[in-house]
């Protein structure tokens, strides 16, 4: 086996774990709005070490998951996953420093703008808008990032990701 | 010959755009072909996680919420003694006055399997279907009050259109019956929490604060008597035409761990259909 192909299957070794993290960890913790969102997590994560293009597709493959999951407005969650894993490869190839701290604000980042895009493209205004996204976005942003943080510790080699020491 | 670098900044480029189109296609398509696209993901790609998600929460629910459940069980175990009494009440008026007897839907109990967008209290996906008995336009509850009806039903799970979406509408009346009405989610953006609005309300008719508001039966999908919240104040009104009240909902759909489907009612739907509407 070569080392490309074994880094291959160790990050998605991590992709399948985050995963089952979503679907059967995050049911159990504190309340679902603001338990970490670990398919956006992986979806960071995917986006820091590939290209904009197959990110993209990344994000928009996980938004019609959610999308499927939670189809309040169809296709917001696409739109909105698409642009921002789009948006995370090029931010990382342009400006991005090898830091865990600065990894951790990338995602929770990447989390609000996701929720801000979706709550557009939902049609959402108003206070209900601004309650979203300066409580709730905040929080779900610093969970999610958290967790992160988390990952990238226990997994950095896995992950094939840079981090300074 | 093209540059690796620009090779692969045409095809990112391109990738992008092809997402982007295919997301604006979705959001602006029918919704009966958007339904089929989110049904067709979930009964299969996304049925293996649906199945873990449904276990998660079972286990959430039966290790956490097991000391609130029983107490609510010994609540309405205390609530249910004087129930024989009423019923035999109710039964000897309703024969005095010849009326049919009361038809009671069979409530079903569902895991509500919350998901992490923005928009989850909107429509929240329920963990039993069809095989339950589920049907398109049957009644949610919890415990505290109305929470919406379902949207779309497929074999194991179930999509709910809550009171928060803008969509939804519900036939009501306050609790002494003088004043009927049309509730649907409120559109005024100066107002903080997701609230209700009362509408249809006659100048003439006024309703105080703290009335609360049921259903009224009127359409045939909610029976009457669920709860649907208490009267804060008037959110507008159009002179000498109509008033419109604000209503503070009596139950959460973003907090909710598990509701009840009322059957009975609901618009059957082709067995071979995996998840349709009605």
């Amino acid at each position: 086996m070569t080392a490309a192909r074994a880094r291959r299957i160790r990050f998605m070794l991590v992709m399948v774990l985050l995963v089952g993290l979503q679907f059967y960890v995050r049911p159990r913790l504190w309340n679902p709005r603001v338990a970490p969102d670990f398919l956006m997590l992986g979806l960071m994560l995917f986006a820091i070490r590939s290209r904009p293009g197959a990110a993209a597709l990344a994000g928009f493959i996980i938004g019609f998951a959610s999308d499927a999951l939670t189809p309040a407005r169809f296709g917001a969650a696409m739109l909105a996953n698409t642009l921002v894993g789009y948006a995370a490869a090029w931010g990382r190839a342009v400006f991005f420093a090898d830091n865990l701290l600065v990894n951790a604000g990338f995602i929770a980042a990447g989390v609000w703008l996701r929720n801000l895009l979706v709550l557009i493209a939902s049609g959402t205004s108003g206070r209900d808008l601004l309650v979203q996204l300066f409580l709730w976005s905040p929080a779900l942003a610093l969970s999610t990032a958290i967790a992160g943080v988390i990952v990238l510790a226990v997994f950095r080699d896995w992950l094939d990701i840079r981090l300074e020491e | 010959m093209l540059e690796p670098d620009r090779t692969f900044a045409r095809r990112d480029t391109a990738l992008f755009v092809f997402c982007v189109a295919l997301s604006v296609g979705a959001l602006f398509a029918p919704e009966p072909w958007q339904y089929a696209a989110a049904s067709a993901a979930r009964s299969t790609a996304l049925a293996p996680l649906i199945a873990l998600q449904r276990i998660a929460e079972a286990s959430r629910t039966s290790r956490t919420r097991f000391d609130a459940l029983t107490a609510e069980r010994d609540s309405a175990a205390v609530a249910a003694q004087s129930l024989p009494v009423l019923l035999d009440e109710n039964a000897q008026l309703r024969a005095l006055l010849d009326l049919a007897r009361r038809v009671s839907p069979r409530p079903v109990p569902a895991e509500v399997l919350h998901q992490s967008l923005p928009t989850d209290a909107r429509m929240l996906l329920i963990g039993s279907g069809r095989a339950a008995g589920i049907m398109p336009f049957q009644p949610v509850v919890s415990p505290d009050g109305l929470i919406g009806l379902v949207r779309t039903a497929g074999a194991s799970t179930a999509l709910v259109m809550t009171w928060a979406h803008p969509d939804f509408r519900a036939s009501a009346v306050t609790l002494d019956g003088s004043v009927t009405g049309l509730v649907g989610v409120t559109a005024d953006a100066t107002i903080r929490e997701p609230m209700l609005e009362l509408r249809g309300v006659p100048y003439r008719d006024s309703v105080a604060v703290g009335t609360p508001v049921i259903t009224s039966g009127l359409g045939g999908v909610f029976p009457r008597g669920l709860n649907i919240g208490t009267v804060v104040g008037v959110a507008r009104q159009s002179e000498g035409w109509e008033r419109i009240y604000l209503v503070r909902p009596a139950a959460a759909p973003a907090r909710v761990s598990h509701v009840l489907v009322l059957l009975g009612g609901g618009v059957p739907q082709p067995a071979a259909a995996e998840d349709s509407l009605p």
